[in-house]
């Protein structure tokens, strides 16, 4: 096995050109005549559909690529299937690649299952003794057996898609781009799939796959990308990625309103957080305090795998989202040594001067490059009371001094 | 900023999938005919009932003739079978691209396999109609109307020639057609306008005016579509300033429909 990673991307964008006639009319003069192509032409103009992506895939593994519609998985997966051409930044694929984009893409109808496998295993590159050398494998794999010499436009949807399948594994990729394709097929064809990629995977192939089914991400991939908008969110172990992009579909489908308790989490869990409260001095649980009293939050962690690199941090939020205030042990000059075991942190404030109302705790412990060990948004809400409604969310001690105006003091 | 594909990079990957291009030539042949009575048969069967279409108009309806004493169907037959070709394949250049962007757009494919199909395909088309041509010709010479023109032996040359014209030209058409589609459109008006322009229903030396002589002589196919009809039917063995025009036209062609395809190859996946 080579050094050099399967799949390399080094700050990778595309812009898709927006179309105008003239637009079109001018960048193929210039093509023509400069021989300087759309990429040139697209800094700066068009639709950025993916933007500074690094990615390193190595033989064998296998990556996902995870988002919400639009996000430029599907952009990025033809990038390294060598279909598109990144507008900046380079794409490097160690090996033969392979894109199980479409299945079946380009069977002619008219003709017969044997005649498009043949064709189609040339375009992904084999020979025409390969593909008939490995011809019984892929009748084997997809199934179609009596309908081998028949016209493909007489096969039902699943003995397409199986056959398109079958073709392209039996080109034996080093590097398989996978999109969505496992959602076609019936149940016993998928396991067959799934099977046939874990042995790409011992055979050392590095896959790289978009799904929208997350539970087969994790299932399946080692690490995942985790993009929305064309920009990458998180790039880590694929458990992780598929519960942050959960827990903010999630946080998207509750909308603003939603109550605490239902908390939005992620994180990889080398460390958790067992418990965040908001305690007083003498070390109660506290859900109501009045404006000006002293308070802390306390943080109870377990650590499954010892850190060095650590970091802890509270941020108090309203109701509607706005920030009051947040801060962690970094921003604080603690420099982090080591953590093990199952612990406590508190942040006391002397005073916590807060304005009336409800206020929401987020509390984290994560790695300084903000690798997030547990991220717990709203893992604590508390109401502060005062004798008078001010407006805002900070209340610091105040008095008037009229030295000029007649008034009169309030009671009491 | 890189400046695409190299002319020579377009050429020398036509030649490694040469092997997908004869497969995707032999499919295109099958689909055609698959379902019909005939099968093959109308390769041969479509050019014959042409000419004996032709035969009858210009026998009857409208008797026509050519300068020499050749009878003007097979006269007007053996201009219109390369024409045929030649235009049949570009105007199907235009839309071969289109056609196959599913192939382009999820399959790492090289695009100038499918203009090079296209013309392959047509030019298969063009050598089984071919047979009908030479046995109207051989019939014509039975019946003592013309010498059988045995200048035929130098007909692969001429093909050679018209075909590297095509091919050139196809592979601008497919390039410039993801860009434009209005080409298709366009294309179809000046093969139009460029069937009337070669002497192919009437030679050079019938045209009564001078300049437009001239300016018919000037169009790049005249010399190609002059030489393949001296060969195949009139007998003539074309004049070495001939081969060397119809030669020169046919490499440059060739050369430029390659370079502009090489410098719109990148864009070709995304655009079409």
């Amino acid at each position: 096995m080579s050094e050099r990673p399967a799949v390399r991307l080094a700050a990778v964008s595309k812009r898709y050109p927006m179309h105008t006639p003239r637009g079109r009319l001018h960048s193929l003069k210039g093509a023509l005549l400069h021989g300087e192509l759309w990429r040139a032409r697209q800094v700066g103009r068009g639709f950025l559909a993916l933007q500074g992506v690094d990615l390193e895939i190595g033989h064998g593994e296998t990556f996902a690529v995870i988002g919400p519609n639009g996000s430029g998985k599907s952009t990025l997966l033809k990038l390294v299937a060598g279909i598109l051409r990144p507008t900046t930044g380079a794409v490097e694929v160690d090996g033969r690649v392979t894109a199980l984009i479409e299945l079946g893409a380009g069977f002619h109808p008219e003709i017969s299952g044997r005649d498009n496998a043949v064709i189609n295993g040339m375009m992904l590159g084999l020979s025409r003794a390969d593909v008939l050398r490995r011809l019984p494998e892929i009748v084997e794999f997809s199934g179609i057996g009596p309908f081998l010499d028949q016209p493909v436009k007489t096969y039902s949807s699943g003995m397409y898609v199986r056959l398109g399948f079958a073709v392209a594994v039996a080109v034996e990729p080093d590097v398989l781009v996978v999109d969505e394709i496992l959602a076609v097929g019936d149940e016993a064809f998928a396991h067959r799939c799934l099977d046939r990629i874990a042995r790409l995977q011992r055979r050392g192939t590095a896959i790289l796959l978009v799904s929208h089914d997350l539970g087969l991400v994790e299932q399946l991939a080692q690490r995942a990308l985790y993009l929305r908008g064309g920009a990458p969110v998180m790039t880590a172990p694929a458990g992780v990625a598929v519960a942050r992009y959960r827990s903010d579909v999630a946080g998207e489908e509750a909308g603003a309103g939603e109550p605490a308790g239902s908390a939005r989490r992620w994180g990889n869990g080398a460390v958790s957080l067992d418990a965040v409260e908001l305690v007083d001095a003498a070390g109660r649980p506290l859900r109501l305090l009045a404006s000006g009293e002293s308070a802390a939050v306390r943080i109870a962690y377990t650590v499954r795998v010892p850190q060095e690199d650590f970091v802890f941090g509270v941020a108090i939020n309203r109701e509607d989202g706005s920030h009051v205030f947040g801060t962690n042990t970094e921003l604080d000059g603690w420099h982090p040594e080591r953590l093990a075991g199952s612990g406590e942190i508190t942040l006391e404030f002397p005073r916590l001067e807060l304005a009336p109302g409800r206020y929401l705790v987020d509390a984290a412990v994560h790695a300084q490059g903000g690798l997030a060990y547990d991220y717990a948004c709203e893992a604590l809400a508390f109401t502060v009371t005062a004798p008078v409604g001010w407006p805002g969310s900070y209340a610091p001690r105040h008095r008037w001094t009229p030295h000029g105006p007649a008034m009169s003091p309030p009671p009491g | 900023m890189s400046a695409g594909t190299p002319p020579a990079g377009v050429v020398a990957s036509l030649y490694r999938h040469r092997g997908l291009v004869g497969v995707l030539v032999a499919r295109d042949l099958k689909a055609r005919y698959r379902g019909t009575f005939l099968g093959y048969l109308w390769s041969l069967l479509n050019p014959l009932l042409l000419l004996a279409v032709y035969a009858a108009v210009f026998t009857w309806v409208i008797p026509a003739r050519a300068t020499s004493n050749v009878p003007y169907p097979i006269f007007l037959f053996a201009g219109l079978l390369p024409w045929l070709f030649g235009s049949g394949a570009l105007l199907d250049s235009a839309i071969v691209l289109a056609d196959n962007g599913p192939l382009l757009r999820k399959v790492v494919c090289p695009p100038e396999v499918f203009p090079a199909v296209t013309v392959l395909s047509h030019l298969v088309h063009h050598l089984l109609a071919l047979p009908v041509l030479l046995a109207a010709t051989a019939v014509a010479a039975g019946m003592g109307l013309l010498r059988f023109p045995w200048t035929v032996v130098l007909l692969p040359f001429a093909l050679l020639l018209w075909v590297l014209a095509v091919g050139g030209l196809a592979l601008a058409v497919a390039a410039l057609a993801v860009h434009f589609r209005d080409l298709k459109d366009l294309l179809h008006n000046v093969l139009n306008l460029a069937f009337f322009a070669t002497p192919i229903i009437y030679t050079l030396d019938r045209i009564p005016v001078r300049l437009l002589r001239r300016l018919i002589e000037a169009n790049p196919a005249t010399p190609l579509i002059e030489v393949y009809r001296d060969v195949v039917l009139l007998g003539v063995v074309p004049s070495l300033l001939m081969w060397a025009w119809a030669a020169a036209v046919a490499l440059v062609f060739w050369l430029v429909g390659v370079w502009v395809f090489s410098r719109l190859r990148e864009t070709i996946a995304e655009t079409v």
